[in-house]
């Protein structure tokens, strides 16, 4: 028992990784408070919350399965209490297509997001951490893909994928759509370089890969995660417009597919409009929901637009 | 001087090297398409094998990939583009008149964006908090976030004959749905003639493509607006300038718009790879047979020539638009440091 008492007296020591730890939460427990406090990140979450449930609870709520086909009803009939958005050609349950849509659009938003983002932040911090010529060929290389228009872009990448399913269309947009992240993240590096901490650290003589990833990777980061939210919304679209175009497998039931579908039967003219306009709103909304949170988030983490 | 001249010269080389890279770039990803367009035509049938031999050496598919590159390389500047696979038409006159269509529709819907988009912005900039700001920022996130395929579907069946609003108020317009102007009038020919019953009926179906565009572009103009002039509202100086007494009106005009718009200029610049990407949604919607509805029709029948000039013209056009978009901001904004 004595023995322990002396132990207690002396300074506590605690390791760097416990008090890294720390400061962490405090920090994201402080943005988790802000984004309480923030109307607009509210509802944003609000809206992502609802399809992820949506998303997750499909095989419970949905009456059928999204290639499922009814026994009750004929193939295009108008929406009733039975099939409440009707019957499509193949004979599925167009309600049901909608809610299993949620997971497809989900999940290739997130994903895809995640693609671009990891390859526009590496690319980004390189390029703007490095400089010289090796940040020429960079920005060359990547003006040049900004530059091809990105939807012949993506067509080009999914056509040489062959067919494409689920994660195809995943590679498809994070491979075209990392270099606006790498821009927005290059500009930023560019900025922290000249900042005093790095002066310092340089000055106590930190080595390159530690500066990049313990001081300027840190401090990009709340950047990189708010623009990932936004390039979700973005891949969101990207894989609507492929599925329009026809360009994503026919077992893929996404939004963007159930309306090319819609738009391919006449769905307004055949009295069943919300065939058309329903999966439409759906992505609308997700969409909002994410470029809200997403807004919110930037002005919470990079608080230079604040009322002064 | 001699500075700005520099940097003027650096950005020319910078957009000199891009335009090479599109054009090496171009070839490799054109040529990286699976499928054999030649083949994809072909009768199954031994009959027909010697004509599709002929064919590989009319369009030089026979050739070493090198040898392709050079004659790709020495049409593409004689602006002799050879023969489209499928329609057989010089590949310079189909896109030319293309070309043509595509401008009218997205010239006309940029103007529309830039002038709406700006005036929205800045006068949400000016409320900023009110609920003009509110709504007008909710309504921007809303349609930003609008695919603009089915934007173009929903008012596209909003406005045919017999629509669910045409039933229900008299007064409802109807608006054609497709085409640029009415092929099957007989009273029009179909090569176009420049007379005014011809530009009266392409007016009227240049409304919804074009009404398509801009809403689902509007809104990244004004966003930027918004958020570029409250940027520079909340800078020392326009507090200095409250501060000796401009009135709200003077800070507005010497202080706060000079700074704000300088970043307008490249973003629609920047904007205009976007505003191509809703105008292939907007073409193929809308059976407008521009360069977007081209680049889908050449993808989807694999004719290469068609593709690869409209890969390098839209490459082409947007990195042209960044370098005068660049020019102009050296102009307007003589402190932008180089790095």
């Amino acid at each position: 028992m004595g023995a322990t008492e002396v132990v207690i007296s002396r300074p506590s020591v605690v390791s760097p990784f416990r008090a890294q730890l720390t400061i962490t939460g405090r920090r994201l427990g402080e943005v988790w408070h802000q984004i309480l406090h923030n109307k607009t990140a509210m509802a944003g979450l609000c809206i992502l919350i609802f399809f992820v449930f949506l998303a997750l609870a499909a095989p419970w709520i949905a009456p059928y399965g999204p290639l499922q086909p009814v026994n009750d009803a004929p193939a295009l009939s108008p929406p009733s209490p039975q099939h409440l958005m009707g019957v499509s050609r193949l004979g599925n349950d167009i309600f049901s297509q909608v809610i299993w849509g949620t997971q497809v659009s989900l999940l290739v938003g997130v994903l895809a997001a995640i693609v671009a983002s990891v390859i526009g932040t590496a690319v980004g911090l390189i390029s703007g951490f490095v400089g010289g010529w090796v940040d020429d060929v960079i920005m060359r290389f990547n003006d040049i893909v900004l530059s091809i228009p990105w939807l012949v872009l993506m067509i080009i990448v999914a056509a040489r994928l062959g067919t494409i399913d689920l994660l195809g269309i995943i590679l498809v947009i994070g491979l075209t759509g990392w270099s606006v992240t790498a821009r927005v993240i290059r500009s930023q590096v560019l900025s922290l370089k000249e900042r005093m901490f790095v002066e310092r650290a340089k000055m106590v003589g930190s080595s390159n890969t530690h500066l990049l990833l313990r001081h300027i990777f840190p401090n990009a980061f709340p950047l990189i995660f708010a623009n990932t939210i936004l390039t979700v919304a973005i891949s969101i679209l990207s894989e609507s417009v492929l599925a329009f175009l026809n360009l994503s497998v026919r077992q893929n039931i996404s939004w963007g597919r159930i309306v090319a579908e819609a738009q391919k039967n006449n769905a307004m003219t055949i009295g069943n409009p919300g065939w058309l306009i329903i999966p439409g709103l759906c992505i609308v909304f997700l969409v909002f929901g994410f470029y809200l949170f997403g807004y919110a988030l930037d002005e919470i983490l990079n608080p230079r637009l604040r009322r002064r | 001087m001699a500075r700005l001249l520099a940097v003027a010269v650096r950005r020319s080389v910078n957009a000199f090297v891009t335009i090479i890279g599109i054009i090496c770039l171009n070839y490799v990803l054109v040529r990286l398409m699976p499928g054999d367009p030649i083949l994809s035509q072909c009768p199954h049938n031994a009959q027909y094998s010697a004509s599709c031999a002929y064919d590989y050496s009319f369009f030089g598919l026979d050739l070493p990939p090198w040898q392709q590159f050079v004659i790709y390389l020495q049409k593409l500047f004689t602006l002799d583009w050879g023969v489209s696979y499928t329609t057989h038409q010089p590949v310079a006159s189909v896109l030319m008149r293309a070309l043509g269509w595509t401008l009218v529709l997205v010239g006309t819907s940029t103007i529309f964006t830039i002038l709406i988009g700006m005036a929205v912005g800045s006068y949400a900039a000016l409320r900023r908090g009110k609920p003009f700001d509110f709504f007008s920022t909710g309504i921007g996130i809303f349609l930003y976030g609008m695919p603009i395929f089915w934007l173009g579907l929903v008012l596209q069946f909003s406005f045919i004959k017999n629509s669910f609003f045409s039933q229900t108020f008299s007064w409802w317009p109807v608006l054609p749905p497709h085409n640029y102007y009415d092929f099957n009038n007989p009273n029009l020919s179909i090569v176009w003639v420049w007379d005014w019953p011809h530009v009266s009926s392409a007016l009227v179906h240049l409304i919804l493509p074009a009404l398509t565009l801009s809403l689902g572009t509007l809104a990244g103009i004004s966003l930027v607006m918004r958020n570029s002039l409250i940027d520079v509202m909340t800078e020392d100086f326009v507090l200095t300038a409250r501060a000796k007494g401009l009135n709200e009106r003077q800070v507005l005009r010497r202080h706060i718009f000079p700074s704000g718009l300088p970043p307008m200029v490249s973003l629609i610049a920047l904007d205009l790879a976007f505003i191509l990407g809703g105008a292939y949604q907007v073409e193929v919607v809308f059976d407008y047979y521009g360069i977007g509805w081209w680049t889908i029709n050449a993808i989807d029948t694999q004719d290469l020539p068609v593709l690869q000039f409209i890969i390098v013209i839209g490459g082409v056009a947007i990195v042209i638009a960044n370098l005068i978009s660049d020019f102009i901001l050296l102009w307007l904004d003589p402190r932008i440091k180089i790095t």
